[in-house]
């Protein structure tokens, strides 16, 4: 190995141990019986099972929604494109507090698009809806950009020659386009529940109840201190990290295939 | 049988001017032109995938200018023969066939017969990344035949193979357009390919036909100096026609003007062309085969495989270009070295006139 290689790999392996070690130690740190005894608090599973789900319907609203968007993007020039790609990549740079306090003054009862909802008995303070639709805005950009760029390596004269073949627009989109990007939008799907699953600022702000983990560990934090803390969110981290490694492994073995 | 009246189209650095072309039934037409020239733009209007901004194009009578590319029933096929890289070679070539929702045994049929044709029988059930560049023009042929298209679309179909490949996917093409009797729209850059397999031929330059013919016209009287250089022409002497009827064309002095085609009728200023096996070098024959014989200096000289190209002064430093076998050298009176002084003629027949500019 040559020396410029093994000084990038040094410098690697510093990060790696910056990133590594306070899980390590927060794990390894974690008596298992006490895990075992979080576990086995309904209040705890219960937490991280809601966060599991609503970052689900986060992700499958995003699949839905942002898939012809990140196409859109890939393949059309249109005024304002740059805006929207903007608007896309905003809910990265904003604080998610603050994001949250923006869909409470928008999703809220009293204002426009929740009142609405309330109407057809949709409440998004305080609910499983709320922390889903928290969910989507903040981790929507995972989704939108890994499928944009996704449908960007698509050769368009694949599709082009799709067309020739007697393939409608749609068709092409079903049969060429969407099967060779699927690799980039599981992907991008899997960093979105991810970062759904973790999201705080912009969910206690919408729905401080029902609890989801990250909430329920700043809780315990607050009110009985880091030891009570400590065991939920080693625990999430443990659940996140089988997860995330068997859903990349999943998604690996189909593109092998 | 297609019909471009008129077409205008401008799509990002690319035009097309006022293109007019007609396609017989069955005929091979080649698109010679340089890249950049607006070949593809050209070609995947005819497909429909651009719409023209101006003119017609037509299918039997029938105005086609907006009818989408999948209602065209045209097969085409890409430099880089675009193969759905997620699909077997089965499913890329029965790709059309599923789009028409045909029955399984029918799809089965028509596959393997296609395959049959193009020999790739027993690549059916491979990745297109498993494949040659010769294997994966054969699988995109077949997919772009299999729904037997009205006509058959080639952009630069060759051009990334390598030499022997080539060569024997030329013999394909020439086989499956006459076996098939398919109408084939074929463009390139290559000279040699154009020559080998176009029927007519048409030069594109910056967006327009320059010219058109069989590849013999094209070469024998080429229109303009781009033309002329495209087809491979490499000796161009400037000429003027002077009051009394004769051209005086530098390094080869006053010619009568009956030597030269198109006769030139205007006294002013022309390019004389001529190709290099008009020019005989070392064993020239006496006879009024010849405008012009004498003495020249070999220049420089490039020995290659079986031939030797020669850089030519005349007596007053014009140069002059030719090319000539090996063998051929080998009966010259002594062996050719750079600096020697040899005889040669230009023959009437090979001359032909250009405007100047």
């Amino acid at each position: 190995m040559s020396t410029f290689r093994i000084g990038m790999a040094a410098i690697g392996l510093i990060l790696i141990f910056l990133l590594a070690l306070p899980l390590i130690n927060m794990i390894t740190g974690t008596d298992p019986t006490v895990l075992r005894a979080t576990l086995a608090d309904h209040e705890v599973s219960a937490s991280i099972l809601l966060s599991l789900r609503c970052a689900l319907w986060a992700t499958l609203a995003g699949l839905l929604l942002g898939t012809p968007l990140a196409y859109l993007l890939a393949r059309c020039s249109f005024p304002g494109k740059s805006i929207i790609q903007g608007l896309v990549d905003l809910p990265i740079m904003i604080p998610h507090t603050a994001m949250g306090i923006a869909l409470l003054m928008i999703y809220g009862r009293k204002f426009l698009v929740g009142g609405l909802f309330a109407k057809i008995g949709l409440s998004f303070v305080g609910t499983e809806a709320g922390i889903s639709l928290a969910m989507a805005y903040v981790s929507m950009p995972f989704l939108v950009n890994a499928a944009r760029d996704g449908f960007l390596a698509v050769d368009p004269k694949l599709e082009k020659v799709a067309r020739t073949l007697g393939a409608s627009p749609r068709q092409v989109f079903f049969h060429v386009s969407l099967p060779l990007c699927r690799q980039a939008i599981v992907s991008g799907a899997i960093m979105m529940w991810a970062r759904g699953i973790s999201e705080f600022g912009a969910v206690i702000i919408l729905a401080y109840h029902p609890m989801v983990a990250p909430v329920l560990i700043w809780e315990r934090f607050e009110s009985y201190g880091l030891k009570y803390a400590r065991p939920v969110a080693v625990l999430l981290i443990l659940i996140c990290l089988v997860v995330f490694a068997g859903l990349r492994w999943m998604a690996a073995r189909r593109q092998e295939d | 049988m297609l019909r471009l009246d008129d077409i205008s189209l401008q799509i990002g650095g690319f035009s097309l001017q006022s293109i007019n072309l007609h396609i017989r039934q069955g005929e091979y037409r080649v698109i010679l032109g340089p890249t950049g020239a607006g070949k593809t733009v050209l070609l995947e209007t005819i497909a429909g995938l651009n719409r023209p901004q101006q003119g017609t194009i037509s299918l039997a009578g029938k105005n086609i200018s907006a009818t989408a590319p999948e209602k065209r029933h045209f097969g085409m096929v890409y430099q880089d023969y675009a193969l759905f890289p997620h699909l077997s070679v089965f499913h890329n070539i029965a790709f059309s066939l599923h789009i028409q929702k045909l029955r399984k045994k029918i799809i089965r049929q028509k596959v393997d017969r296609m395959a049959e044709f193009f020999r790739i029988s027993h690549l059916l059930k491979r990745l297109p990344r498993d494949l040659s560049g010769g294997e994966c023009q054969r699988v995109a042929l077949a997919r772009a035949l299999v729904a037997e298209p009205a006509m058959l679309l080639l952009d630069e179909p060759l051009s990334a193979l390598d030499r022997l490949t080539r060569d024997r996917l030329q013999a394909e093409l020439q086989r499956v357009h006459r076996q098939l009797g398919i109408t084939v729209f074929h463009i390139t850059h290559d000279l040699d390919e154009a020559f080998f397999l176009a029927e007519r031929m048409a030069v594109m330059r910056e967006g327009r036909i320059v010219q058109q013919g069989t590849p013999r016209e094209i070469a024998r009287r080429p229109k303009t100096g781009f033309v002329a250089k495209l087809m491979g022409l490499r000796n161009f002497l400037p000429a003027r026609l002077t009051t009394e009827g004769m051209i005086e064309v530098r390094g080869m002095g006053r010619l009568s003007r009956d030597f030269l085609r198109p006769a030139p009728k205007q006294v002013g200023d022309y390019l004389v062309t001529f190709p290099d096996q008009a020019v005989e070098i070392g064993s020239v024959q006496t006879g009024k085969v010849y405008c012009w014989q004498g003495m020249a200096r070999i220049a420089e000289m490039r020995r290659g495989r079986g031939r030797v190209d020669f850089k030519l002064a005349l007596p007053d430093n014009t140069i002059i270009f030719t090319a000539c076998s090996q063998r051929e050298t080998d009966r010259f009176p002594c062996s050719p070295v750079p600096g020697m002084e040899i005889e040669i003629g230009i023959m009437k027949k090979g001359l032909h006139l250009l405007a100047a500019k």
